[in-house]
Parts: C-alpha cells; structure tokens; sequence
C-alpha cells in the first residue's frame, strides 16, 4: 500500500537544485534555532554553574544581584557567627566580598565594554574550591596585583599575564595571575585583593555580599530564618544555586525567546519555500500521479507518499543546520549579562536535546509545508493518467 | 499467470445503456450516449471513432477510472459503475492493467521497479515482488534491462515495460488507449504482436483504442463510435 521510499529519494534528488535551494531554507532556520538554544544552554551553564549547594549568600534586602547590594562590615561578621554555618577551628567559613563594574577597552574591536571585578581575601578561595591558577600566582595581599578570569584573558587591554590595566583613574593593577573555575561565571571576572579594591573606589567598611558555607544544605532554611528574622539587619539570604540560576534566568530566556522569534518568522518563509517546491514539483507529476491513482493506490497513499517526501527534503535541510550549528560549538561569545551589567563570555553548548529539537522543528516544517500540496496531489483524479 | 481455458463465449465485459454527459460551463455535454456492448472474455477488441467521438471515454469507464452518468456495467460478474471511489480503485488494483499512449512510466524508477508498483497494494512478499516483475519482463522480452531507466529505454520498449507492469497483476482485462500512437511502425508492430500473443497465450481479454487502421486490423473485433454512439 506504501509507495516506496527510493521513489521520494530519487524525485528529489531529480529535481536537486530545487530541492538543495529548499533545504538551505530550512537548513537556516534550523541553524539559529540551535544556535540559540546552544548559546541559552551556554548562559545557563556559565551563571548556573558558580553556585554549590551548602553555600549560602547573603544580600541587602531587596537587591537582585551583588552589584546593587552594600552589607555593613560589623554585618558580616553578624552573620558569619549565626547558627548552620560551619566553622573551620574557630574561624567560621564565610568570604564578604565587595563587587565593582570597571569599563576597559576591547581587543580586537572598537569601544569599552564593563568587566565585573571582585575584591576577595583568602575565605573566597577556601569557598570555591573549583578555583585553580592557570598561569602565574594569585594577587598577593594588598598589592595591586590583580588575577584574571581565563575567559577575559587577552579579550580587553592590559588583561593578560604580566600586563596592567586601570582599576580606577590613576591606579595601575598588575595581571600576575590567570585562573578557570569549571566554566562558570567568575571566569568572566578579575579577582584583585579585597582592600586594594575598597581603598580604591573608598568603599571602606561595607562589601557587597556575605557567603557563608554551611554545615549542610539541609541547614539553610534556618540559616535564612535567623538573618531575615532581624528586620533591623535589612539582609536577605539565598541558595547560592538559587542566586546564580535566577542570574542566568533572565539572559537565558532573553536569548532563546529571541532565537525562536527570529526563526519563527524564518520558518515561515522557509515552509512557504518548502510548499512552492512541492507544490510544483506535484504539478510536473500530475501524470505521474494520476497513474498511480489509476494503479489502484489510494489517495490516503499519495497524501502520506508526498507528506514524506516533504519530510525527507526538511529533514535534510534540518540535519544540515544542525551540523553547522555544532560547529558554533567551538565559537565564544561574548555579551552583557542583564543581571551583573559586566561582560560575560559563553560559549554555545550543543546538547542532545537541542539537536532532537532542531529536528523535530525541521519535521514540522516539512509536515506543515508539505500538507497542503500532499493534499492536492491526492485529489488528482486517475484520469489525469489518460491526459497528455 | 493463467493459461488460456476454452470460454470463448463467456462475456466478460457486459455495458447497457451507458450514458456518460459531462458539465462544461453550465451547459450539459453528452459524451456517450445509451451505449450497449458486450465484449467477450479472451478477446482482442478494437475501439475505433473520430477525435471527441468519446473513445477515451468509453474505456475509463470500462477501466473503472471514472463512473458513468446512468447505465450498468458488468465486469467479469461485478457490477462497477455504482462502485465508490476507494471501492474502484481497490477493483483496479486487481482486474485491469493499464497500458498508456505515453508510456506513463515513473521516470526515477528502474523497469524492474515500475513493474513491481502494482504488486504494492497486493499482498505479495517482496522477494516474490521482485520474481514476479522479473518475470513479466522476460515475458515482454526485456530481461537484459531490468535495471535501466525510462530514460534510457527506446520508445518501443518503454511501452513493453508499461505492458509487463500491465500484466504483472495478472489482469483479466487489459486496457489500452492508442497504446502505439507516440511508436514507430516497426516498434508498433511489436507492440501489438506482443498484445495478440497476451491473448491468445495467456487469454487477456484486451480492449484497444486506436486510430490506425493497421492497429485496428490485429483485433479480432472493431468497434466504431462516432459521436458517442456505435455506428452499425
Ligand atoms: N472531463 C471532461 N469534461 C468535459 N468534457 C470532457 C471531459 N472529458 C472528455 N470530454 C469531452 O468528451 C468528448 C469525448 O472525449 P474523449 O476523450 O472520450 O474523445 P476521444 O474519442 O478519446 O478523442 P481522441 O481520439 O482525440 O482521443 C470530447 O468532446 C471531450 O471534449
Ligand atoms: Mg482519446
């Protein structure tokens, strides 16, 4: 009951440079398509991955991110002596780090961009245990010395090994070290010594934000309860996990809403371009058709023969999208994270559920455009076998 | 494939005032008009007529490619011209082969390809498709192109693939229409001794519409229509 398949094959391959021009069409949309739901992916894992699940942060109430949040110094240490948090001897494990928005200027392409700084002193360290050097050594207390994200390194002027850049008018940084943290966030930042950085910009006595490590995850509901409790300290606190995720939401979502707007409205050109092509393609085989109709195949066989070929041509198209689309996957890309206002490097992260989306998008575009002349070649009467 | 069996005056094909008119713009055509004919089983028989006297029309009927406006026609025991549309195709399938002017061959399919299209909507396996299709092509003498293209087949034995595809099924009629019409006289001659041999070999009752005299001449009857009636 089944047209064969190779009868699809072969009439597209017939009719290749029409059906290579169609293809391409699709091949586009699905090309950013994926492209944005890597580079979305990408965003998720940078921001999502800087959090652990036992550390807690700590921020001025109200506040969405570091930047924007100011915790008064004898705060900190209010908070690092509260219940659920773990001590390391007598020291209780928390890192108040001050975060700054500097604008340098690019490399390889006009104009400044802002990179996030962080002031941190040793606790920072011992709270991100991912955080290796690379290259060189960290910043030596209180020297203006400053370590790089290996993300920024060599992007903007004066980050890179051995060079200096600005931190404020007038005051030089040296770059004496370059670290990585698994992919995540901070390899976008530069990290110099937390007084260096407070005496630079007079933000003496306060820092942006207290983390604190705590005796397990388990121990942060009342970890919050306790800080939020006292209205007077104004503090809030999050998972840090939370933190970082609600970071990534926005510019996450930002970026695939956009990639699926963008080929949405590609789509729609592409299934027209897949309609025209099966709809001439099914009028240069009326004969074609109508003899199969005279043969006894039913019109449910023509309809479902002439969908699979439109599905055979998008898929096609679809798989070349996503091969070049994989390509991105070695492709960096920077841009302004929504949340932190500095420049943030992605990269675009393939995943197996991208590419069985990109494929199913190219099937429904195939199934969309190829309906309504499947529909038509199913009406052509056996008769048409017998005209000229 | 079945061999002759003495039932020479069986009547395989019986019409009865079969009127076929057609809508064009309003206005109501009578193509054929209270048509009887009888066509017996194991016959070669001719159709003959001027241009639109409804030749064509006539063995689309028969062929239960289309219904006709009021009339019966028996085939072979079976009523057809009140059949449904899916219910006619699936009686196409198994009773009539189709032999065209133009071949109407699937040009991306191979010979041996094309005449195992109509064995698709048979149950037979696959393996006995393909034995079948070889069959049938060694039959209309093309074993030696089994995998050629319509392309690269000349005029002639394009057609016999066509007929080899007719017959594969194993039909009790075969219907063609000016099956040598786009053929030159030697592949025409071919052609239709191919035909003869069908009848007379494996007892297909065959019904062709033709406008050569020559053609005409192989048949064992001639039927003349002439403005939709039969001229005595
Ligand atoms: N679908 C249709 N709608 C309207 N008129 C039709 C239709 N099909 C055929 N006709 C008319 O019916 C008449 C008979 O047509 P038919 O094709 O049967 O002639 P024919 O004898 O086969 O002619 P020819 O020798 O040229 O092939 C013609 O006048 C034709 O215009
Ligand atoms: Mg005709």
């Amino acid at each position: 009951m089944i047209i064969p398949l190779r009868y699809n094959l072969r009439s597209l391959f017939v009719r290749r440079a029409t059906t290579a021009a169609t293809a391409i069409g699709i091949a586009l949309v699905v090309f950013v398509l994926s492209s944005a739901l890597m580079l979305s992916e990408g965003v998720r894992r940078t921001l999502g991955s800087a959090g652990k699940a036992d550390v807690a942060i700590v921020l001025r109430k109200g506040s969405s991110a570091e930047l924007e949040s100011g915790v008064e110094d004898p705060q900190v240490a209010l908070v690092k002596a509260m219940p659920g948090v773990r001590r390391a001897g007598a020291e209780p494990a928390g890192s108040g780090e001050v975060v700054v928005v500097i604008a340098l200027e690019k490399l390889g392409a006009s104009g400044v961009t802002n990179v996030g700084v962080r002031g941190v002193l040793e606790a920072a360290f011992t709270l991100r245990p991912d955080v290796r050097v690379v290259a060189g050594r960290r910043a030596a207390p209180g020297a203006d010395e400053a370590m790089v994200g290996i993300r920024l390194r060599g992007r903007m002027k004066g980050l890179d090994l051995g060079q200096s850049f600005e931190l404020k008018k007038n005051r030089p940084v040296q770059v004496v070290g370059v670290f990585d943290d698994g992919g995540s966030a901070h390899e976008s930042e530069v990290w110099v010594d937390r007084e260096v950085l407070r005496s630079s910009f007079g933000r003496e006595g306060s820092v942006s934000s207290v983390r604190v490590r705590l005796d397990s995850p388990a121990s942060f509901e009342a970890f919050r309860a306790n800080v939020e409790q006292d209205k007077r300290l104004g503090l809030m606190a999050q998972r840090e996990t939370a933190y970082y995720e609600k970071q990534s939401e926005g510019t996450s979502l930002f970026i695939s809403v956009l990639g699926s707007l963008v080929a949405f409205f590609f789509s729609l050109g592409a299934m027209i371009g897949a309609m025209n092509t099966m709809y001439a393609s099914i009028a240069n085989r009326q004969r074609e058709i109508g003899t199969m109709r005279a043969l006894g195949f039913s019109r449910t066989s023509i309809l479902f023969c002439f969908l699979v070929e439109a599905v055979l041509l998008s898929l096609a198209g679809g798989a070349l999208g996503a091969v070049l689309s994989l390509a991105m996957g070695s492709v960096r890309f920077s841009m302004i994270n929504f949340a932190s206002f500095s420049e943030v490097v992605f990269r675009f992260e393939p995943t197996p559920q991208i590419l069985a989306v990109s494929l199913v998008v190219s099937m429904a575009m195939g199934v969309l455009g190829g309906f309504l002349p499947a529909v038509r070649a199913a009406r052509t009467s056996p008769l048409a076998a017998m005209r000229g | 494939m079945t061999t002759n069996v003495d039932r020479t005056a069986e009547v395989l094909i019986r019409i009865r005032g079969v009127t076929k008119d057609y809508a064009r713009g309003g206005e109501v055509v009578k193509v054929l008009e209270a048509l009887d004919l009888d066509v017996n089983r194991g016959s070669f028989e001719a159709l003959m007529g001027p241009s639109g006297s409804g030749k064509t029309t006539l063995l689309n009927l028969i062929a239960g490619l289309d219904s006709p406006t009021s009339g019966t026609i028996e085939i072979d025991g079976q009523r057809i011209d009140r059949m449904g549309e899916g219910a006619l195709a699936k009686w196409r399938s198994n009773h009539v082969g189709f032999i065209f002017q133009s071949y109407n061959l699937m040009p991306v399919l191979t010979a041996v390809e094309n005449v195992e299209l109509p064995l698709l909507l048979t149950p037979v396996r696959a393996s006995e498709r393909r034995k079948r299709a070889e069959t049938a092509l060694r039959v209309v003498g093309l074993a030696d192109r089994m995998s050629h293209y319509p392309r690269q087949l000349s005029g002639g034995q394009e057609q016999r693939v066509a007929i080899a595809r007719a017959i594969v099924i194993d039909p009790v009629l075969l219907v063609a229409d000016e099956p040598t019409g786009d053929l030159d006289r030697q592949s025409a001659d071919d052609v239709l001794t191919l035909l003869d041999r069908l009848c007379k070999e494996m007892g297909k009752t065959i019904l062709m519409v033709t406008h050569d005299p020559a053609a005409a001449d192989r048949a064992s009857l001639t039927h003349h229509l002439d403005k939709g009636r039969f001229r005595a």
